[in-house]
C-alpha cells in the first residue's frame, strides 16, 4: 500500500513538471501554430545555464531563475524574430525542419562548450525530504509542483482577464479579426514564443536539483512535452496539466511495478491507447 | 475626412483595384457597390492596412495615412467591421466587446462605450456572458457592429454586414446604421444589396473589376445604367 502511494506522489510531482513543460509548447502552438522541436534543448540550455552560474558564482539554482528567466526569454524571441518568422505561413514542414535545426544546433552547441560528461547544479534545498505519513518527497520536487501549479493557474488568469490575454486568444482565434482590433499580430507572436521559452528557463531550475544534466537529454524532453501536449488537446491549458498528471504517473507506477526500462516505455504505451480512443486529446479543445 | 487618390492594390504583385478615387465627407454614409469580386473588400483592406497600396495616397483627416500599419489606421478611428463578422467564437460577447477596445487609444473610454453599446443592442445585454460562437449570424453581425463601435470609431466601415442574414435582422441592421449616421457618424457601407444601400446611402460609387465605374448622389447612380451593367456583368 505504501508503495503505491509512494508511486501516485512521486508521479504526481514529476507530471506537474512536465504539465509546465507542455505549458509553454501549447501556448506558441496556439498562437502561431508552430510545433518547436527544439522544446527539450531549451529546457537543457536553460539548465546548463545554471549550472555555468552556479560554477563561476556558486548561484543556487532557485537563484539564478532571475537570470536565466531573462535570458531565455530574449533567446526565444530572437529565435523567433531572426528564424522562425521569415519562415511562418510556410509549409508546416519547413517550420518543423527548421526547429528540429535549432535543436541540433543547441545540443552540439552544449556538448562543445560543456562536454560530453554528466553535470550537477546543486541546490541547498537538495537533500532535504519531507515524510508525509508512509510517503516519502523531496524538497525540490514539492518546489517544482507548487509552482507549476501556480504558474499553470497564473496563465490561466492571465489568458481569462487581461488585455493581454485576451489579445493572445485573439489571435489564436482568429488573426485578421485580431490585426483588425488593432492588435500587434506579429508582436503577440514573439512576445508568447519569447514567453514559451521563458517557462522552460523556470522548468530548468526546478529540474536541476536533482537530476544530472547531459547535453544529449533534450530529446527525450520534447518527447514528453509533445505527448503531453497532444494529449492534452493541445490548447487546452487544463488538459494538459492533466495530461502531464496522467504520463508522470503512468511512469513512476510503471517503474516501480515492471522493470525500469519497461516502466519508461509504459508512458508512451498509455499515450498511443489514449490516441486511439480519444484523437482529440482528453479534454475537448478550448 | 478620407480622400483615396489613384489607389492600386492587390495581391502577389498584381493589382485588384486600378486608380480607385474616392473622396468620403465627414458625416457622410457612402455606400460603395459591386458584384462579387469587384473589389470591394480589397478596398477596405486597404484602407484598413491588411493589404498594402502599390501606389496612390490615402489621406485621411489631412494626414497621409497610405504606409500606416492596421494597428495605427485603428487607433486613428478608422474601424472595420468585417466581412462574414469574424467575431472570436470562444469568447463571450463582453470579451468580444473588450476586445473591440483594447488599442490604447480606446482603453480610458471603454466601460462607458461598452455601456453605450448596450444600450444601443439590447439583445447583446442579456446574453453578455455567452461565447459568441453560440449566436446566430444577426446576432453576431450586432456584436461584430458593436464590437467596432467600442473601438471608438470616427470612420466605421461595414463590409457586406446583410450578408446571410434573415430580412428582419438586415432590416435592424440597416435601422442601427442609419441610427450611428443620424448621430453623426461617419460610414462607409460596402454592399451587394443594391436597393438597401441605394436608400440609406447619400452618395455611392460602383466598382466594377476593381475600378469605378459609376458615382454620384444615390438617385443619379439607381438610373445610370452603368450601375445595372455593373452587377450584371454585361
Amino acid at each position: 500500500m505504501s508503495e503505491i502511494l509512494q508511486a501516485l506522489a512521486q508521479g504526481f510531482l514529476v507530471g506537474s513538471t512536465y504539465g509546465m513543460l507542455a505549458l509553454g509548447m501549447g501556448l506558441v502552438y496556439s498562437v502561431s501554430g508552430i510545433v518547436n522541436f527544439a522544446h527539450g534543448d531549451f529546457v537543457l540550455l536553460g539548465m546548463y545555464l545554471c549550472f555555468a552560474l552556479a560554477s563561476a558564482f556558486a548561484l543556487d539554482p532557485y537563484v539564478s531563475i532571475f537570470i536565466t528567466l531573462p535570458t531565455m526569454m530574449a533567446v526565444g524571441g530572437a529565435v523567433y524574430y531572426f528564424l522562425i518568422r521569415p519562415i511562418a505561413g510556410h509549409h508546416l514542414l519547413m517550420v518543423i525542419q527548421l526547429t528540429l535545426g535549432v535543436s541540433l544546433l543547441v545540443q552540439n552547441g552544449l556538448l562543445m562548450s560543456f562536454g560530453g560528461q554528466f553535470h550537477r547544479a546543486p541546490s541547498m534545498l537538495e537533500s532535504k525530504l519531507w515524510l508525509l505519513g508512509p510517503v516519502v518527497v523531496r524538497v525540490p520536487q514539492v518546489i517544482s509542483a507548487a509552482a507549476s501549479f501556480s504558474i499553470a493557474i497564473g496563465l490561466f488568469i492571465l489568458l481569462r482577464s487581461t488585455d493581454i490575454g485576451r489579445s493572445i486568444r485573439a489571435v489564436h482565434q482568429n488573426a485578421r479579426a485580431a490585426a483588425l482590433m488593432g492588435i500587434d499580430v506579429g508582436k503577440v507572436r514573439m512576445l508568447t514564443f519569447a514567453a514559451g521559452i521563458g517557462l522552460l528557463a523556470i522548468a530548468a531550475a526546478l529540474l536541476v536539483p536533482g537530476t544530472p544534466m547531459h547535453p544529449s537529454m533534450g530529446l527525450r524532453y520534447t518527447a514528453i512535452t509533445l505527448i503531453v501536449v497532444v494529449l492534452g488537446g493541445m490548447t487546452n491549458f487544463v488538459g494538459i496539466m492533466l495530461a502531464g498528471l496522467v504520463i508522470g504517473i503512468s511512469e513512476s507506477l510503471g517503474t516501480i511495478y515492471l522493470s525500469d526500462t519497461l516502466g519508461m516505455i509504459l508512458p508512451y504505451a498509455i499515450f498511443v491507447i489514449i490516441m486511439l480512443f480519444r484523437p482529440q486529446g482528453l479534454l475537448k479543445s478550448a | 475626412m478620407l480622400e483615396v487618390t489613384s489607389l492600386f492594390a492587390g495581391y502577389g504583385g498584381r493589382p485588384v483595384l486600378e486608380e480607385v478615387t474616392v473622396r468620403i465627407e465627414k458625416g457622410r454614409l457612402v455606400g460603395l457597390l459591386g458584384a462579387n469580386n469587384a473589389g470591394k473588400s480589397t478596398f477596405i483592406h486597404t484602407l484598413s492596412g491588411v493589404v498594402p497600396a502599390m501606389s496612390g495616397r490615402i489621406v485621411f483627416e489631412g494626414e497621409d495615412i497610405t504606409t500606416l500599419s492596421p494597428q495605427a489606421r485603428v487607433e486613428r478611428g478608422i474601424i472595420q467591421v468585417p466581412e462574414g463578422r469574424l467575431v472570436f467564437p470562444d469568447m463571450t460577447i463582453r470579451e468580444n466587446l473588450l476586445l473591440g477596445g483594447q488599442h490604447k487609444l480606446a482603453r480610458p473610454k471603454r466601460s462607458q462605450r461598452i455601456d453605450e453599446v448596450l444600450e444601443l443592442l439590447p439583445r447583446l445585454k442579456e446574453r453578455l456572458e455567452q461565447k459568441a460562437g453560440t449566436l446566430s449570424g444577426g446576432e453576431q453581425q450586432m456584436l461584430a457592429i458593436g464590437r467596432g463601435l467600442v473601438a471608438g470609431p470616427k470612420l466605421l466601415m461595414l463590409d457586406e454586414p446583410s450578408l446571410g442574414l434573415a430580412p428582419k435582422f438586415v432590416q435592424y441592421i440597416f435601422e442601427i446604421i442609419e441610427k450611428l449616421h443620424r448621430e453623426g457618424l461617419t460610414v462607409l457601407l460596402v454592399e451587394q444589396n443594391l436597393n438597401l444601400t441605394l436608400r440609406h446611402a447619400s452618395y455611392c460609387y460602383v466598382l466594377e473589376r476593381g475600378r469605378v465605374e459609376v458615382e454620384g448622389a444615390s438617385s443619379i447612380v439607381r438610373d445610370d445604367p452603368r450601375t445595372k451593367k455593373a452587377y450584371l456583368g454585361l
